[in-house]
């Protein structure tokens, strides 16, 4: 029997679908049986930075209202061996075509077979919202070292205190900007933390490479080098149990005269 | 075994209706007892008000009400108010409820309401747009960044004392007032004074404005 995740975070844009994405992904490298849940009905993209748009055939109302059968809707990542697959949002039906019960019906159906079923959760405390927490065992909140971001996770946990999940929602500080948050721009993630009085479960540091490989339909964690995809490996080996210590926020050295020359030669 | 019984002292006349009696045996016996009153002072002007105690008894509203009607037949009698040696549970809890100072320490986030009966000491943290209210006064030890509303909904005579500097805003029964930040540090209670405004004072001003606060923490 598996656990239920869901990734929420009140705001827009902060990061959940990519943070749904990258994580599933590394839990699935792993070794681990994962199933991502799009909730995010109307507007689905989960499917998209997988690169799985293609290949949706049935989706998650087509299975709450009875036109197809669940396994006939999930979708298989094959880049992954048996490990990864993902149950599609509809796109031309609103978030109130699906009720709280029959999403979590379907949670624990998945619950079932998988090690992970991670949920991503639309913006809003709307229904949407509503849907996505019924079949939560524990909650990931992701923010961005910002006001607004930050004063709608305090909302969220809020809300999500009140769902009586198994364990207290769990913290992801997402988009950090080393050089920002070292001048005392941007908000410190112990400040954060501590205003917030949650569990911090990782930071992920801002990184081009998410957009870049998102748009190749390729979640950023398949790059190893990356900064974002160490981040979002740490947080799957910490949800599996394991203590690592948090990135630094030191900013990076300036290279050497031979790090240098070698950024000439980098393909652009 | 008499049912109702008459009593006078020196602030006025007390009508006992004995516990262990059946109601309706006591209403007939205060029929005949006031129908011999009303004959034994013939010719008095003197208005005369009763207490009526009932002892270990509630009466319904029912009930009280046909006491209140047989006494509404002779102009000159009425009735002062009705007592009792017991309470209702659910209303000493209530009491209770309102007249002891609660010890809380809950954060309270963005966008929640937690609003409690009576005073309270808060011990947690109120995040940016969360509001504590309470009908009765607030004693902030907590960390409050949020809005705090004492005497809710109606209640002037609550304060609000301790380290609200951080809030944004402090209400108390109507009133509104936004916290600016070049507040004076030694202000510490906010209270409606007597132009029913918002005031800020000192700790040593609140025994002189409301003494009421220090006499009733503790006991029943």
């Amino acid at each position: 029997m598996g656990k239920s995740i869901v990734i929420t975070s009140g705001k827009g844009g902060v990061g959940k679908t990519t943070t749904t994405a990258n994580l599933g992904t590394a839990l699935a490298l792993m070794g681990k049986k994962v199933c991502l849940v799009d909730l995010d009905i109307g507007l689905r993209n989960l499917d998209v930075i997988l690169g799985l748009d293609n290949r949706i055939i049935y989706d998650i109302i087509d299975v709450a209202q009875g036109r197809a059968k669940l396994p006939q809707a999930l979708i298989k990542d094959k880049r992954f061996g048996d490990n990864l697959f993902l149950l599609p949002a509809a796109q031309n039906t609103d978030k109130s075509a699906l009720e709280p019960e029959e999403a979590k019906q379907i949670v624990d159906e998945l619950r079932s077979e998988f090690d992970y079923v991670l949920l991503d959760c639309p913006a809003g405390i709307e229904q949407g919202f509503a849907n996505a927490v019924a079949g939560a065992d524990e909650a990931i909140v992701v923010s961005t070292p910002e006001i607004s971001a930050v004063r709608d996770a305090d909302r969220v946990v809020g809300l999500l205190e009140q769902q009586n999940l198994e364990e207290p929602p769990m913290l992801i500080i997402n988009r950090i900007k080393k050089k920002m948050m070292h001048d005392g721009q941007m908000m410190d993630v112990d400040e954060i933390t501590r205003h917030l009085s949650i569990k911090l479960i990782g930071i992920v540091f801002d990184d081009d490479n998410v957009i870049g490989f998102s748009n190749k339909g390729e979640p950023v964690i398949l790059d190893e080098k990356s900064e974002a995809s160490k981040g979002y490996r740490n947080i799957a080996r910490r949800l599996e149990g394991e203590t690592i210590p948090l990135m630094t926020l030191k900013e990076d050295e300036q290279g050497g005269f031979f790090k240098k020359m070698s950024s000439w030669f980098k393909r652009k | 075994m008499q049912a109702a019984v008459l009593k006078g002292y020196k602030d006025g006349y007390e009508l006992i209706i004995r516990d262990n009696a059946d109601f309706d045996q006591a209403l007939s016996e205060l029929k005949d007892l006031f129908r011999k009153l009303q004959l034994d002072t013939v010719g008095e002007e003197k208005q005369i008000s009763f207490t009526v105690n009932t002892e270990r008894r509630l009466l319904s509203a029912k009930q009280k009400q046909k006491i209140e009607e047989l006494v509404g037949n002779y102009p000159r009698f009425s009735i002062y108010k009705f007592v009792s040696d017991v309470v209702d549970t659910k209303d000493a809890l209530e009491f209770m409820e309102e007249h002891t100072v609660h010890v809380n320490s809950d954060t309270i986030r963005n966008g929640q309401v937690k609003l409690i009966k009576g005073d309270v000491l808060f011990l947690g943290n109120i995040h940016k747009g969360g509001i504590l209210q309470a009908t009765g006064s607030i004693f902030v030890l907590g960390n409050v960044e949020g809005i705090l509303h004492a005497g809710y909904s109606d209640n002037v005579i609550s304060v609000i004392a301790g380290n609200f500097k951080r809030a944004q805003q402090v209400r108390i029964s109507d009133l509104v007032d936004i916290i600016e930040p070049d507040m004076q540090a030694d202000k510490v209670v906010a209270y409606v004074n007597d132009l029913h405004a918002l005031s800020y004072t000192t700790l040593a001003e609140l025994k002189t404005l409301r003494p009421k606060i220090f006499t009733q923490i503790g006991g029943f």
